[in-house]
């Protein structure tokens, strides 16, 4: 008993001291270490529960698209009068920003709801002028995914392109510099890294999903499959 | 009795086929950046969401078929023996 009692005092003596200086190290260590804080997102707005911007699951077709801000244009093309070209600050300062809180359905059947901030597409469309016989808005985005959304959706309903969730710039896997956020429609119409709005006649005009079986109306109280 | 191992048989393989198909095209939902290219271009993400949406009653059948069909033969055929 004696002996053994002796065994784990050496044991104590050892293991000891080596405890004491991989705590000391560890701590040393953690204070030297300076973290730089990411951005920080709000969770609630006017008492709704937000999701988290990092609850999106990945799934476009080319993966995150990093884009040059500096280089950045979005342009306004097509059936417009005035073909317009803006850097990333033009559209941020000449238009108005509004917010709101939105919910993304996915077709895989995740959803979040996010507090978006951008301006309204409406209001681009505006300054191009769009030609009497322009029926279809066709967003470009810098991967080459495309999709269609009818000229009367955007004029009607206040649809944002946003440049801020949850009070943060778009990082860029959820789509810096900026998400359609097309309420009332299935995610696949939500396009982000928009690079280009051309307007159009062609109503048969169908994107990158809505040409492999998605729906083109994407309505979210119609199914996804479809005309 | 032969009658009886032959369905569970079906039952039981149709149910793991079904789970096979039922997990490759989940996976042609959700990765379909590497299932496509997999299969050739032939699974794409909207047909297997297609196949995918429509096992999904079928697989429940099989499934409830596969926990519950022997206990429930079992229990007919002593209720028949009683009978009897």
């Amino acid at each position: 008993m004696r002996k053994a009692m002796t065994s784990r005092g050496i044991l104590f003596l050892v293991l000891f001291p080596i405890l004491v200086a991989a705590l000391i190290f560890a701590v040393v260590m953690d204070v030297d270490e300076t973290e730089e804080l990411g951005p920080v997102e709000i969770r609630e707005y006017e008492g709704k529960d937000l999701s988290s911007i990092d609850n999106f699951r990945e799934n476009s077709i080319r993966g995150p698209q990093e884009i040059d801000v500096e280089s950045y244009t979005l342009r306004i093309t097509g059936l417009v009068a005035n073909s317009t070209s803006y850097t990333y600050d033009e559209v941020l300062n000449r238009h108005q920003h509004y917010e709101k809180v939105v919910t993304l359905d996915c077709v895989e059947g995740w959803s979040v709801t996010i507090l978006w901030e951008g301006l309204l597409v409406r209001d681009l469309l505006a300054e191009a002028e769009p030609l009497a016989n322009a029926e279809v808005v066709i967003f470009h985005a810098y991967d080459g995914y495309t999709t269609s959304l009818p000229i009367d959706y955007i004029m009607d309903n206040d649809i944002l392109m946003a440049y801020k969730m949850n009070d943060v710039i778009l990082p860029p896997e959820r789509g810096f510099p900026f998400q359609l956020v097309a309420e009332s429609k299935w995610g696949y119409k939500w396009i982000k890294w928009i690079t280009e709005i051309e307007l159009s006649d062609d109503a048969n005009y169908r994107g990158y999903w809505e040409s492999r079986g998605y729906s083109n109306s994407a309505d979210l109280d119609k199914g996804f499959f479809g005309d | 009795m032969v009658n009886q191992r032959l369905m569970k048989g079906t039952i039981h393989w149709l149910l793991t086929v079904l789970v096979i198909i039922y997990l490759i095209t989940g996976f042609g939902i959700t990765e379909y950046r590497i299932v496509e290219p997999l299969t050739f271009g032939l699974l794409t993400k909207s047909l297997a969401q297609k196949i995918h949406i429509s096992l999904e009653i079928p697989f429940i059948i099989l499934l409830i078929l596969h926990i519950w069909l022997l206990p429930l033969l079992k229990y007919f055929k002593s209720k028949k023996l009683r009978n009897n």
